[in-house]
């Protein structure tokens, strides 16, 4: 069985005006078994700063703990917070150190620039191959849902509330269509010294 | 010694939509093997009657063979009958057509559009050996899994499977149905390598057809 889509789920984040906004599903699942419906797939690594990691459930609760260690030592002895550009450098080498047996995750980040509140969006493989200068990213199970629906949707400069909607949209529409992912939705939207976070309903089947 | 390989798929993507009082359908006109462009023009669209349209993914080769018997079944059935088959029967002549190759199928992703009798939109997509699909929109080909959430969202998103309109709402105006499938094919071409180039969109209306182009993407 493939260990990308063993657990299930689906995670995407996209740019907009001064803010980000970052979703995944709630969906936990053991092949076609459902065992849980509320295992949101994003992780907060700093005030602006989050990390979807849809892919391996037991991969990406390491990922997370291995990464918030390096968060933790890179801001104890720089005596600042991580950069989103930081802390992809980082999420990279973390990668790369496994090239040969890496960890089954497909991650992505969303989060503002401290200094310049630029938005930040990036996915990248399990290896830590990152796509730069896309203003969405997507990964997980219906990744092509959700390209698919990215590319219809989005359009540049959306303020706070319409990048909500957009997100919540584009994650509803794209889970309905696959089977490994949905059982509701977690979506962050991320803006100067203010996070929102909102659950939404899915289909539930 | 190599040895037989009788398919190919050469991609492409075609889509429709039924409304109240018109069909759409679409195809982009892209024809490659692997990472090849054969042709940036040719599109997969195939009117059969004047209400009519075939539209066809897969491996072009049973695309032509598979139109060209269709359009000997139209014209005998004209001899025969006095009139052109209807949308209807043309989609239920493709099942058995399909169905009768079970286990050598033409690889294809056959869609048919049309009028029916009354002048309501009809449309049906097939798998490659025939099973029928009746709904108010249908896509198939390389981008099939871009573009079909997409058009979920926006002709209304089915709350049971059991209870599918085969006809768009009428809020969903003939304009509004061709502005939706060029925003499909914009989006498809933007990151599915195997369609772009150019869209042909057909709109069948009691008065007739009318048949449009769009550029995509070259690259």
């Amino acid at each position: 069985m493939n260990p990308f889509s063993y657990n299930g789920g689906v995670c995407v984040a996209m740019k907009g005006d001064k803010c980000v906004a970052i979703a995944s599903d709630h969906r936990l699942g053991a092949g076609r078994l459902t065992v849980g419906t509320d295992f949101p797939k994003v992780f907060e690594m700093g005030p602006a700063l989050y990390l979807g990691l849809p892919g391996l459930t037991s991969d990406s609760l390491t990922v997370v703990n291995k990464l918030k260690f390096r968060v933790n030592l890179y801001e104890l002895s720089e005596n600042r917070k991580i950069k989103p550009h930081s802390f992809k450098a980082m999420l990279e080498h973390f990668l790369y150190e496994k090239r040969f047996g890496g960890y089954f995750i497909a991650p992505v980040i969303a989060g503002l620039d401290p200094d310049t509140d630029e938005p930040f969006v990036t996915a990248m493989d399990m290896l830590g191959a990152g796509e730069t200068n896309e203003p969405f990213a997507v990964a997980g199970t219906a990744e092509e849902s959700l390209l698919g629906l990215c590319e219809a949707l989005w359009e540049p400069n959306l303020k706070p509330d319409d990048l909500f909607e957009t997100i919540s949209q584009v994650i509803l529409n794209a889970v309905d269509f696959d089977c490994l992912a949905g059982a509701g939705a977690t979506v962050h939207v991320i803006e100067k010294d203010k996070v929102t976070t909102r659950t939404i309903k899915t289909r539930m089947d | 010694m190599g040895h037989f390989d009788p398919y190919d798929d050469n991609g492409g993507t075609v889509a429709a939509i039924a409304g109240q009082d018109y069909v759409l359908i679409a195809s982009d006109s892209r024809l490659s093997t692997g990472s090849t462009i054969l042709s940036r023009f040719t599109p997969k669209i195939y009117p059969l009657s004047k209400v009519t349209v075939f539209a066809c993914a897969g491996f072009h080769g049973d695309v032509l063979t598979l139109v060209k018997q269709l359009e000997i079944r139209m014209k005998l059935y004209v001899h025969e009958h006095g009139e052109e088959m209807s949308t209807k029967a043309m989609m239920a002549l493709l099942l058995p057509t399909l169905y009768g190759r079970r286990f050598f199928p033409y690889y294809v992703r056959p869609i048919v559009a049309g009028l029916d009798r009354e002048g309501r939109g009809l449309v049906a997509s097939y798998d490659p050996i025939g099973t029928p699909e009746f709904f108010d929109y249908v896509i198939q080909g390389s981008a099939e899994n871009l573009v079909h959430p997409f058009l979920n969202n926006q002709i209304g998103a089915k709350k049971t499977l059991s209870d599918v309109p085969i006809q768009a709402p009428p809020e969903l105006t003939l304009e509004k149905a061709v502005k939706l499938l060029k925003d499909s094919f914009l989006a498809a071409a933007e990151r599915d390598v195997y369609t772009g180039d150019t869209v042909t969109l057909m709109a069948i209306t009691a008065k007739g057809t009318e048949t449009t182009e769009y550029q995509l993407r070259r690259d």
